[in-house]
């Protein structure tokens, strides 16, 4: 319990009052590593959605706990194919917008904020493209833009929805590598969606599996990827 | 060369261009990637149903033609994060119903025709000077507007979910831009016309961000380009006796055609 950073109680989660995801109760523990996975339209983005606080809840509640009376800070890495490649931003530019929460209403980022995105693509190793346009970069080097955008939020819980999608074998684990380093580096709680098994079985701790049911089942990755708890998720129903 | 100075209405010509043109132009880059570039069209076609509105009722035309522009860009301002239906599909039917709303007033607007035309076509040599002043303090705020909201502008057009995540309210903030536009928009159409005005809402964006490589310098380089253009045309007009907001618009295009060119060349 007091190693819980959000306590999810008797959770519905869907959109416009249809339920997708039904009486929910999980938690997660400061310092996870956790992978969220099931299959294609089974609500992962909407459960990470209303973690995030961008759809409330239909029934219970999500409690936040912040720790030493701080507000909990989440950093949030999208969907990389959802932003617009039109948008003619640097690495940097991208990076920096992870700040944006913490600089007050029409106040522009200052030379500080600049040198913290800075140091957050360092820590993804993409200093040296600080100034390279990003939609001329790849996808994996993307990804550790937006991975880089979110840590300059200095978050507690960094959740993260489909990393890897879109990847090779290669760079799907330098990114997953990368996370994992950032967890021991700085104990920072992680919660990734993703549909691919790989990534889940070869990086996640913990595995919050979402079943056929619209259910939410939580463990050890072990048990979770037991035969029996896949065919909950994965398997055809019989005709 | 300068004797075009030394005439009042062609200084007043020259700084109602410059004015729509520093107001417009850095708007444009964001118009331009939002998508909503048929936005100044669809407007005009609001803003002129507008005034055949006014003039019917005999009432001040700008103040209904204002109203409406306003009204119409908090509409989108609330459609534009709305799952239901692309936004192009509204803009489309607003530009259908202005125009249709437009023709059927002025049918009943026994002197109407005259007003509806200097709305869509404008007039850029007849510009007066308190107008001027209204332009200059308007495209000031939107201006200051710009520079002060640039982050939240930018979150909330670019990545609305993670504007979220972080706690700023993206409805607020596009409902501020979209009225920022709105008037700046209404007060640009009363003065250079719904042609010119289009184009200055597109063609500098357009124009800048076929090679910029930084969304600051897209900023810069729209505004440049529009004022250059506008100088250019006004002094081209004078010239060669060829209308001026038409010549400032055939100008724009041109650099627009030469920059995408440019751009296609580079292979960006």
């Amino acid at each position: 319990m007091a190693n819980e950073l959000v306590s999810v109680r008797s959770v519905t989660v869907g959109y416009h009052g249809r339920a997708i995801l039904r009486n929910l109760n999980f938690a997660i523990e400061r310092g996870d590593f956790m992978g969220v996975m099931g299959p294609n339209g089974s609500g992962k983005t909407t459960l990470l959605k209303t973690l995030l606080g961008l759809l409330d809840p239909l029934e219970g509640t999500i409690e936040m706990r912040p720790a030493n009376g701080v507000p909990l800070r989440i950093g949030y890495v999208t969907q990389r194919e959802r932003l617009d490649a039109h948008f003619p931003l640097s690495a940097l530019e991208v990076a920096i917008m992870g700040r944006f929460g913490m600089i007050r209403a029409l106040r522009r980022p200052r030379r500080e904020d600049n040198e913290i995105a800075r140091g957050c693509l360092r820590r993804v190793g993409m200093e040296n493209r600080a100034a390279r346009p990003y939609r001329e970069l790849s996808g994996g080097q993307q990804q550790r833009v937006l991975i880089a955008r979110a840590l300059a939020g200095e978050p507690d819980l960094l959740l993260l929805d489909e990393p890897t999608n879109g990847m090779d074998v290669e760079a799907e684990r330098a990114i997953m590598e990368l996370l994992l380093g950032l967890q021991q580096e700085k104990s920072t709680t992680i919660v990734f969606v993703t549909h691919l098994l790989s990534a889940i079985e070869h990086f996640a701790r913990r595995v919050a599996l979402i079943t056929r049911d619209g259910t939410v089942v939580i463990g050890d990755k072990a048990a979770m990827l037991a035969p029996d708890n896949m065919a909950r998720a994965y398997a055809a129903t019989e005709t | 060369m300068l004797e075009i100075l030394t005439i009042e209405f062609m200084r007043n010509t020259l700084l109602a261009g410059v004015l729509v043109a520093l107001g417009l132009a850095p708007l444009s880059v964001y118009v331009v990637l939002r998508r909503i570039v048929f936005v100044g069209a669809a407007v005009a076609e609001i803003s002129s149903a507008g005034v055949a509105l006014a003039v019917l009722f005999q009432v001040e035309p700008f103040a209904v033609a204002l109203v409406l522009t306003l009204l119409t860009f908090l509409g989108f301002s609330r459609a534009a994060d709305s799952p239901r239906l692309p936004l192009e599909a509204l803009i489309g039917m607003l530009y259908a119903g202005g125009s249709a709303a437009a023709v059927l007033l002025i049918v009943k607007a026994p002197r109407g025709e005259g007003e509806i035309l200097n709305v869509l076509f404008g007039n850029i040599l007849t510009v007066p000077q308190p107008l001027l002043w209204a332009m200059a303090a308007t495209f000031a705020v939107v201006a200051l507007l710009q520079f002060v909201a640039s982050k939240e502008f930018l979150i909330a057009a670019y990545d609305p979910d993670m504007a979220r995540a972080l706690g700023i309210s993206v409805n607020l903030w596009n409902t501020i831009f979209y009225v920022a536009l709105g008037v700046a928009v209404a007060i640009a159409i009363r003065a250079v016309g719904a042609l010119m005005t289009f184009t200055m809402l597109v063609a500098p964006g357009a124009s800048a961000l076929c090679f910029v490589r930084g969304l600051s310098g897209a900023f810069t380089i729209a505004t440049v380009i529009g004022v250059v253009a506008t100088v250019a045309g006004v002094f081209a007009s004078f010239w060669l006796d060829f209308p001026t907001g038409p010549t400032i618009v055939a100008i724009l295009a041109a650099t627009f055609a030469l920059s995408y060119g440019y751009a296609a060349m580079r292979g960006a």
